[in-house]
């Protein structure tokens, strides 16, 4: 069963989710602000096996502050920024909410990275707040 | 003075030779796309100020107001570079903040198209907030 839907700006890419985020997130390191605007990025992590993606992918990976390799893949068409997946949990893949088809009743429940946030960031203080990166997320069950 | 900047990967760079005219952050659903979510965050410069090198990818759109836009990104990492407006012309370039070298080069004084930030959004109640763009 699908429960989320998705795509980049020119719709070139595609993405069906099957099943409810495992968490949900909103980065403030400095290289998500890079990719992402100027502002935090915001993902939610599936299961791997529950984002199933159409079109075409370019992929960029960098070694993330944290120690892991981070995979980043992105629409070559429009540049919109579609997935992540940190070398650490091949189990999971990000997708970004703004590629996310609304409404998905989704939010950042989490705010990590917090040390490298702009001063005039306004941080919702009803998330969980991380400095920098947070511990892992539990094991995710086979079921 | 000149100001300077790059994507994450470093393929595409850019310097802006005038000081910043406004800096402001964008909840259109378009941003929201570029954004990962977020509202983007730009910073603005006379557009004749502006030069990139490197490979830069360009996608045209027509956006919430009308206005045909151009947006700029690195073809290797995929960052978000820049927005700029090709009709109607005149307008300034909107730099993403996260981009340049130093991202608080100016810290935000608006925030627009507030109508389609999501329910979770925490917009700064200190700065004025416009429905959709700016008047």
């Amino acid at each position: 069963m699908t429960a989320y839907t998705g795509r980049c700006a020119c719709g070139q890419v595609t993405l069906a989710m099957a099943g409810e985020p495992v968490l949900t997130r909103q980065c403030w390191c400095r290289q998500c602000r890079q990719v992402a605007g100027g502002g935090p990025a915001n993902n939610a992590a599936l299961r791997t096996e529950d984002v199933a993606i159409a079109g075409q992918l370019a992929s960029h990976a960098y070694l993330a502050a944290s120690g892991n390799t981070l995979t980043q893949w992105f629409c070559p068409s429009c540049g919109v920024h579609l997935t992540a997946q940190s070398s650490a949990r091949p189990h999971l893949l990000t997708v970004r909410f703004g590629a996310i088809d609304e409404p998905h009743g989704l939010k950042p429940d989490t705010a990590i990275w917090t040390d490298e946030a702009p001063e005039w960031a306004v941080i919702d203080a009803e998330m969980a707040q991380f400095p920098q990166q947070p511990p892992a997320p539990p094991p995710v069950s086979a079921d | 003075m000149t100001h300077t900047g790059h994507c994450l990967c470093g393929q595409v760079r850019f310097t802006a030779e005038a000081e910043p005219v406004g800096a402001r952050i964008c909840w259109c659903r378009d941003c929201q796309y570029i954004a990962s979510g977020s509202g983007t965050v730009n910073v603005l410069f006379p557009e004749e100020a502006v030069r990139y090198e490197g490979e830069v990818g360009t996608f045209r759109m027509t956006a919430d107001n009308g206005n045909t836009v151009e947006r700029g990104f690195c073809t290797g990492c995929g960052a978000q570079m820049y927005s700029r407006t090709v009709e109607p012309k005149g307008l300034p370039m909107r730099i993403r903040a996260g981009t340049l070298d130093d991202p608080e080069l100016m810290a935000p004084t608006a925030i627009i198209w507030t109508e389609s930030a999501p329910s979770w959004a925490t917009l700064d109640p200190g700065l004025p907030h416009f429905p959709k763009g700016p008047q």
